[in-house]
């Protein structure tokens, strides 16, 4: 008898490491079944009017998260079950957890998440967890404290971990985008979160500043600016909050990016000649010119190995993609027909997002599947459709499109559906950049 | 001139670490005023001098060729140029706004630079030009029709303002 009391316990306490180190998955597919879930009304910890309304803006804003993430479908209460939510206000009787997961669990809920906040003037907490609706047991709870100031903040970095927790792949809630927008009638770069909060101005140049790029970790921003009246590349340091110009030759310094090493910068310049793709150091000083000849080359994006960057050239009449080694070998051509131009290689190195116009139509984004070479129109009869770049997890784009009559920012899935507008905003918006996860 | 430069950067940039924390609702009045500006488009504002002395040519659509009406032109250009050795100019390639960002900024600088190559042919010593493309971002019209299309495709002769 104590034998078998002795093996019991051995077995429990090997069970449960696997819940303390927080190392569940729920396993959900990229691209098929979404997880049904369930999320609470948070709880408030006090009755101060400050902590009631903080909960009601995190839970807002962590399930406009998973709504936008696309992974799950938010299992909303009904009238006729308001008690589930008047339970988990009420005491944390065991009876009454039972019946109010098994409520859940009829409505088809798999995972449970709920919510308390606590808050005290300037300092916000939120303890979150995630409850397995068959077994009750906490599957995942996590504390995470911020500035009331930055909730946006505390709320996305709960998204991106309770994604993380089902998917294993990373969340892009704190992610950004960087724009140009002309109402004040110059071009001026701005901000945004990825989900449209959070909307500032960055430069007030009066001047013309036009396709900035993220650096590969989001501390840096590179773009061609005018101040000089001439189309130089500058970088902004967001963390220092200092700006410098990076390359400033006569005529073009233009579409830079950087090599996934941060280290590098590849643009084109014209340096009196034709424009060509050069390497260039942070610095500004030239490393290698990488594309040689009487044509434009230009709008490269690197692969996310850093070996292979994919550009147009007109060499042959009319833009088209290509691609090569950052040496300059091995140079392949991808694309047969069409205007094309705004490449950008996916950050899992598989597919090719552009925008092309076959004659007499608009721009329409395409993919182009690296290892099937097939290519894929992803927008159809909504105006021009341009300047695509990849969201963090490779899931997204973010893009310009003049499909309301006037230029705006567009995300979707990489499968066309889903658009939404980034922002609401007077002016012509285009030219998107997508930042890493911040 | 370099420490010029650095100071206006520094008073113009708008520092961004704030941006965490503020929802656009509640951005500053000054920021909402000036976002909720009336759109008048860019055209030639914001550049000091639209000069008199020199005549603006055309392209035809994705081409950087001169045509016969531009050489004339430019022709009238050289002489003024020459007949005024002390000036030195910069030329401004422009496209339409069809077309993306990124190849119209090319193009346009592959049309100033087919001026400038005419120009330094007409005899105009090749130190006193300089070549700049703004690509399609600062159109003299911008109407969506061919008209409007054929005037912002042009190159502009400018005086170097310095």
């Amino acid at each position: 008898m104590k034998k078998i009391f002795l093996f019991l316990l051995i077995v429990v306490f090997s069970i449960l490491p696997c819940y303390a180190q927080n190392s569940v998955y729920l396993s959900i597919s990229a691209t098929g079944n979404r997880s049904d879930i369930a999320l609470e009304h948070f709880i408030p910890t006090n009755k101060n009017e400050n902590t009631l309304k903080f909960a009601g803006i995190l839970r807002g804003i962590i399930e406009n998260d998973l709504i936008l993430s696309r992974y799950f479908n938010i299992i909303q209460t009904t009238p006729e079950d308001s008690g589930i939510q008047a339970m988990s206000v009420s005491k944390n009787s065991e009876l009454a957890f039972k019946e109010k997961l098994l409520s859940w669990k009829k409505k088809g809920v798999s995972a449970l998440l709920t919510g308390t906040v606590a808050n005290n003037g300037d300092n916000l907490v939120l303890e979150v967890k995630m409850i397995d609706i068959v077994t009750g047991e906490t599957i995942w709870n996590h504390k995470y404290k911020n500035k009331s100031l930055n909730h946006r903040y505390l709320a996305h970095e709960a998204s991106d971990e309770i994604i993380k927790r089902f998917t294993g792949e990373i969340g892009i809630a704190r992610s950004k985008i960087v724009f140009v927008n002309d109402s004040t009638r110059f071009k001026e770069l701005y901000i945004a979160d990825y989900d449209g909060y959070n909307l500032r101005r960055l430069t007030k140049d009066n001047k013309i500043n036009i396709l900035p790029k993220w650096s590969t970790n989001g501390d840096q921003i590179i773009y061609t600016g005018y101040l000089r009246n001439n189309p130089d590349l500058f970088v902004l340091n967001l963390t220092k909050s200092k700006r410098s110009i990076i390359s400033k030759y006569q005529g073009l310094n233009v579409t830079g990016t950087f090599a996934p090493d941060g280290k590098k910068i590849l643009l084109t310049l014209s340096r009196e000649k034709q424009p060509n793709l050069y390497l260039i150091n942070t610095s500004g000083e030239i490393l290698r010119q990488v594309t040689v000849g009487p044509c434009i080359d230009t709008s490269p994006s690197f692969a996310p190995n850093g070996q292979e960057i994919v550009f147009i050239s007109d060499r042959y009449g009319y833009p088209q993609l290509y691609i090569m080694n950052i040496d300059g070998g091995n140079v392949r051509r991808l694309t047969t027909s069409g205007s094309c131009d705004s490449p950008a290689w996916s950050p899992r190195g598989d597919k090719i997002v552009f925008t092309m116009r076959q004659a007499r139509g608009s721009y329409d984004l395409y993919v182009y599947d690296l290892s099937t070479a097939r290519i894929t129109k992803l927008t159809n009869n909504q105006g021009n459709n341009e300047n695509p770049t990849w969201s963090p997890d490779g899931r997204f784009v973010v893009f310009y499109s003049n499909r309301s009559g006037k230029g705006e920012i567009y995300i979707m899935a990489i499968d066309g559906s889903g658009t939404r507008k980034l922002v609401e905003i007077p002016g012509i918006s285009y030219t998107p950049s997508w930042s890493p996860v911040l | 001139m370099k420490k010029g430069l650095l100071l206006m950067f520094v008073g113009v940039f708008v520092f961004v670490a704030g941006c965490k924390t503020q929802d656009v609702e509640s951005s500053d009045s000054a920021e909402a005023k000036t976002i909720a500006a009336p759109t008048s488009e860019l055209s030639t504002k914001g550049d000091s001098d639209v000069s008199m002395d020199f005549k603006t040519v055309h392209f035809a659509f994705d081409k950087s060729d001169l045509t016969d009406d531009a050489l004339e032109t430019l022709k009238e250009n050289a002489k003024y140029l020459k007949d005024n050795s002390e000036l030195t100019i910069t030329i401004e390639g422009h496209t339409d706004n069809r077309g993306t960002s990124e190849y119209n900024l090319a193009l346009g600088q592959r049309r100033a630079d087919k001026v400038k190559e005419y120009y330094v042919q007409l005899g105009v010593a090749n130190d006193r030009i300089k070549t700049t493309s703004y690509g399609r971002e600062k159109p003299v019209d911008t109407d969506k029709n061919e008209s409007a299309y054929s005037r912002n495709r042009r190159a502009e002769t400018k005086k170097s303002t310095k």
